[in-house]
């Protein structure tokens, strides 16, 4: 099975950018990749549960997320990096998240046969 | 070597498109093949068929159109992203009961899969970020 990693980098919310990467992980899926999701820089704030976008007249985010499964988009990264910086701890974010540093994060990038959102 | 080359950035607001664009050119020019072009995010605006370049710039969409009919390159719009942000073929004009289509010629909308179709056929993924 081939793997497809999508990269969110920005925060909720700053635009489309987040929800519309989760739409390219979810279709991804579909076409039977294996399908990761990596949060890193502003893009962890995306991962802290409880947001309500309606106020904002968006979708929610963690909505969005806790569906990912749903969708066997099962792999949900964030950069321990990022983390530590925000003040944040694993507790912070939602339940099934698993921590990287920017080591481990070279490794996963070089499995992929794709990256979608590698921006800076 | 076969690229997919997705576009992620709004013209103007990025230098995105010129630099996918130099790219496309390049990779052609050394012999390899480019077969679709992808935009997505803020890039689906430089298939609008609405803007007018500034004299003295570059008309983005002018010259994807061109690049693709010398090279026979597919411009390939992300359907949800363009619709949301106006860029609509005359099917989805009619559809929405919409004023206007604003496709430029040459551009076609797409469903994701394409992507990811092209990102499996491909021999390299490159995309341009805003």
């Amino acid at each position: 099975m081939k793997q497809l990693m999508c990269i969110v980098s920005k925060p909720p919310y700053a635009g489309a950018h987040s929800l519309e990467l989760l739409e390219a992980a979810m279709v991804g899926a579909v076409f039977d990749f294996q399908v990761s999701l990596l949060f890193r820089a502003d893009g962890i704030w995306n991962l802290v549960p409880g947001q309500n976008g309606q106020i904002i007249g968006s979708r929610t985010i963690s909505n969005v997320l806790r569906a990912m499964p749903t969708y066997e988009v099962e792999q949900l990264y964030a950069c321990a990096e990022a983390v530590r910086k925000a003040g944040l701890n694993l507790s912070d974010l939602e339940s099934n998240v698993v921590l990287v540093e920017p080591n481990e994060q070279a490794h996963l990038l070089a499995s992929q046969h794709a990256v979608i959102g590698a921006a800076p | 070597m076969i690229f997919t080359i997705a576009v992620h950035g709004a013209p103007y607001a990025s230098q995105s498109n010129h630099h996918a664009l130099q790219f496309a050119r390049a990779a052609i020019a050394a012999g390899h093949g480019v077969t679709r072009v992808f935009f997505y995010h803020e890039a689906v605006y430089a298939a609008l068929n609405s803007c007018v370049a500034p004299q003295d710039e570059i008309d983005i969409t002018q010259a994807w159109q061109e690049f693709a009919a010398d090279h026979e390159v597919e411009l390939a719009v992300c359907i949800a992203n363009g619709l949301k942000r106006g860029v609509l073929s005359a099917n989805e004009a009619a559809r929405y009961d919409m004023p206007a289509a604003t496709l430029a010629n040459g551009f076609e909308l797409v469903g994701l899969g394409q992507l990811i179709d092209a990102v499996t056929s491909s021999d390299r993924y490159i995309e341009f970020p805003a």
